[in-house]
């Protein structure tokens, strides 16, 4: 982490530069948006990306069809690969869609909120709140459309106890993410008391769970987690506006006019949301929230985490994990969460070594 | 504090704890026996029902609890000196982590089976990963909260490579789950005496930097004055940690907390001078091991909690209480 007073300055000065006369604005009537002409490139080319992954995973699979048939499929339907495409693998695709756009988009506003690029929902207790709800629901007989609402409750209790426990030095501070650390451990531990003593064969679907994976999964939870999309669309406009001011510290917020912990609380709970939605409906996705936000960063040239970047760059990255797990050793389906994980820890790793020379991290 | 008479007070006070532990750890359990019968049972060992569960299974869980607890501690003690760190622990830093992987790796990858084939594979994984830690986090100078994310981080992911190596085999999961949550249960003598020369060489080598992390604590530069050689001062107390390590996943699994709570722990107890540090850790650890361990056995009969678990849910709050006071945590 930089220090609070170097940090501010930098974002002072770039806010003031982003308005300067000269630089292209959007207007339509009382609102504004400056707009970040690297930032439309890149978000335009990730949409492209994105609608290339969807095309492969409908393309790829026990029988491979043409990118062209898939289109027509999908749109104009009623062709041989009608039932493949659009029964099969369309909904599985359009969650892993979803569910990745949900976590980078959930993971850019924890990282915005609490000013470090490594607070991700499995570290503020959101997966493991929500992996302990399911693990008892996939151990003890519940019906399985009770899975993904306890996981959901499970994961907004996790992070409404890591929020009580943290909040007292306030949201930035580094103690609210090491309290994060420390329930996560302790609700980890209590899964493992679940899985060891369950029935070897719950206890291996548990773990799947865990991982995370969209094996037999389809429309219902991508409506799911699509609508939660959908419901914090307006608070994830305003988002857009009040991360400028959450990025200073709190002082110079203050001196803005802005509400600074309110702001935070509202975006936390925000990304929360849509983290937690996520991993009820896929189970426990690693580090997508967590490098997705980094990488959109990384390519727009920004300070902050772009919210739609982010959640472009989940989406791809949940669809190719998908993808690639269902056929690197087909038949056999590796969970996405593997995947993932193979990605992120390295990225972290190289995310870690390049902060610390810079001095950032 | 500091003064002679008191710390070797607590040194006493330590061993009387131990020898408590090592009692209770022999005669509680599923089945309670009296201290007397184990005693008998350990004396002539008849071949009674007593004796049986005394020398056939209590025993070698013991003395790996005695071994693992040492391990931990001293990897702790010799972490926190190396990183600076109040938050080092093998599990936090993901060290544990490295080793477990290590060790999975030698099941599924190379079809090895034995305990000592485990201990090489979970020493090298131990040393990678805190390799890769320690040149990721620095000496010092890196927050406590970046350290412990990054470990936390480490653990996640190694953690899930390791469970999609096993979601493809059902067999290999259901031996490895027991494992994976750091237990003491059915241990055998072998096991024991299989690990026992890493522990004690790792033993040796944190006794014999011990005097070098007190300079160390004083910045490189006042250590170099004082005549210590700093790089092999770290060498020593890194092999060690590994060592450690490597040696207590590889027979009782990834137990956390342990390596943090007993090195803060005995400098409340006993001030920062790390030889009397190290003598109390390497009495506690084994203490506090045990201890978690018989709690496992007693609390849900007939079944058995894991100690790593329970190290796990007395250790987290341990953690949120040093988080919130320690003021070296603020950066």
């Amino acid at each position: 982490m930089t220090a609070p007073g170097g940090s501010a300055c930098r974002e002072a000065g770039r806010d003031l530069r982003a308005g300067l006369p000269g630089r292209p604005a959007l207007r339509i009537g009382e609102a504004s948006a400056l707009v970040h002409r690297r930032g439309v490139a890149v978000t335009v080319a990730l949409a492209a990306v994105l609608a290339a992954a969807v095309v492969a995973s409908l393309s790829l699979g026990e029988v491979t069809v043409g990118p062209v048939q898939v289109l027509r499929a999908v749109f104009l339907g009623g062709t041989p690969e009608d039932l493949l495409v659009n029964e099969l693998r369309l909904p599985r695709t359009a969650l892993a869609a979803a569910a990745g756009a949900a976590f980078g988009l959930g993971g850019a506003l924890i990282q915005s909120v609490s000013r470090n690029p490594l607070a991700s929902p499995d570290v503020i207790g959101v997966t493991q709140g929500a992996g302990l709800a399911a693990t008892y629901a996939l151990t003890t007989g519940v019906a399985a459309a009770a899975v993904a609402p306890a996981a959901l409750a499970g994961g907004l209790a996790a992070a409404a106890l890591v929020f009580a426990i943290g909040a007292r030095h306030g949201l930035a501070a580094h103690r609210f993410v090491l309290s994060g650390v420390a329930v996560a451990f302790a609700l980890r531990a209590l899964i493992e008391i679940i899985i060891v003593s369950a029935d070897p064969i719950d206890g291996q679907r548990a773990q799947i769970w865990l991982i995370g994976s969209l094996n037999g999964r389809g429309w219902t939870e991508a409506a799911a987690v699509a609508g939660t999309l959908l419901l914090t669309g307006p608070a994830l406009l305003w988002a857009a506006r009040a991360l400028h001011t959450t990025a200073l510290d709190d002082d110079t917020a203050r001196g803005l006019g802005a509400r600074p912990v309110a702001r935070r609380l509202g975006l936390g709970v925000t990304g929360v949301l849509l983290a937690a939605a996520a991993t009820a409906q896929v189970g426990a996705v690693d580090f997508v929230a967590l490098v997705a936000p980094q990488v959109a960063r990384r390519l727009a040239g920004t300070d902050r985490p772009p919210l739609l970047g982010a959640a472009l760059v989940g989406a791809v990255l949940v669809v190719l994990a998908d993808l690639v797990g269902r056929r690197l050793l087909a038949p056999t389906q590796l969970p996405a969460g593997v995947l993932t994980a193979a990605i992120g820890g390295p990225y972290l790793v190289f995310l870690l070594v390049r902060g610390r020379r810079r001095g950032s991290v | 504090m500091g003064s002679r008479a008191r710390r070797m007070s607590v040194i006493l006070v330590a061993l009387a704890l131990l020898a408590l532990a090592v009692l209770a750890s022999l005669a509680l359990g599923s089945k309670p026996i009296p201290v007397g019968d184990v005693l008998s049972a350990l004396r002539d060992g008849d071949g009674g029902e007593h004796a049986t569960i005394v020398r056939g299974m209590r025993v070698p869980r013991t003395l790996v609890g005695l071994e693992v607890g040492a391990a931990l501690a001293l990897a702790g003690v010799a972490m926190q000196a190396l990183t600076r760190n109040p938050l080092a622990d093998p599990r936090i830093l993901g060290v544990s982590a490295g080793a477990a992987a290590g060790v999975v790796t030698a099941i599924a990858v190379f079809g090895i089976t034995t305990l000592t084939g485990y201990v090489w594979f979970g020493l090298v994984g131990a040393a990678v990963a805190g390799v890769l830690v320690y040149a990721v986090t620095g000496r010092a100078g890196v927050s406590p909260v970046n350290v412990a994310l990054a470990g936390a981080a480490v653990d996640a992911s190694l953690g899930a490579l390791i469970y999609g190596l096993l979601a493809v085999d059902a067999r290999t999961f259901d031996e490895y789950r027991f494992w994976a949550v750091g237990a003491l249960a059915g241990r055998t003598p072998d096991m024991a005496a299989q690990v026992l020369p890493f522990v004690m060489a790792g033993l040796l080598l944190a006794v014999v930097a011990a005097r070098g992390l007190d300079a160390l604590a004083l910045g490189d530069d006042v250590a170099r004055g004082l005549g210590f050689r700093v790089g092999r001062v770290r060498l020593a107390a890194a092999g060690a940690a590994v060592l450690l390590t490597g040696a207590a996943v590889a027979v009782a699994g990834p137990i956390a907390f342990v390596g943090l709570a007993v090195p803060h722990l005995a400098r409340g107890l006993v001030g920062a001078d790390h030889r009397w540090v190290v003598a109390v850790s390497v009495l506690l650890g084994p203490a506090l091991v045990l201890a978690a361990d018989v709690v496992g056995r007693v609390i849900t009969p007939p079944g058995e909690v894991p100690t790593g678990v329970v190290t796990a849910l007395v250790g987290a709050p341990l953690l949120v209480v040093l988080v919130h006071r320690a003021r070296a945590v603020s950066a």
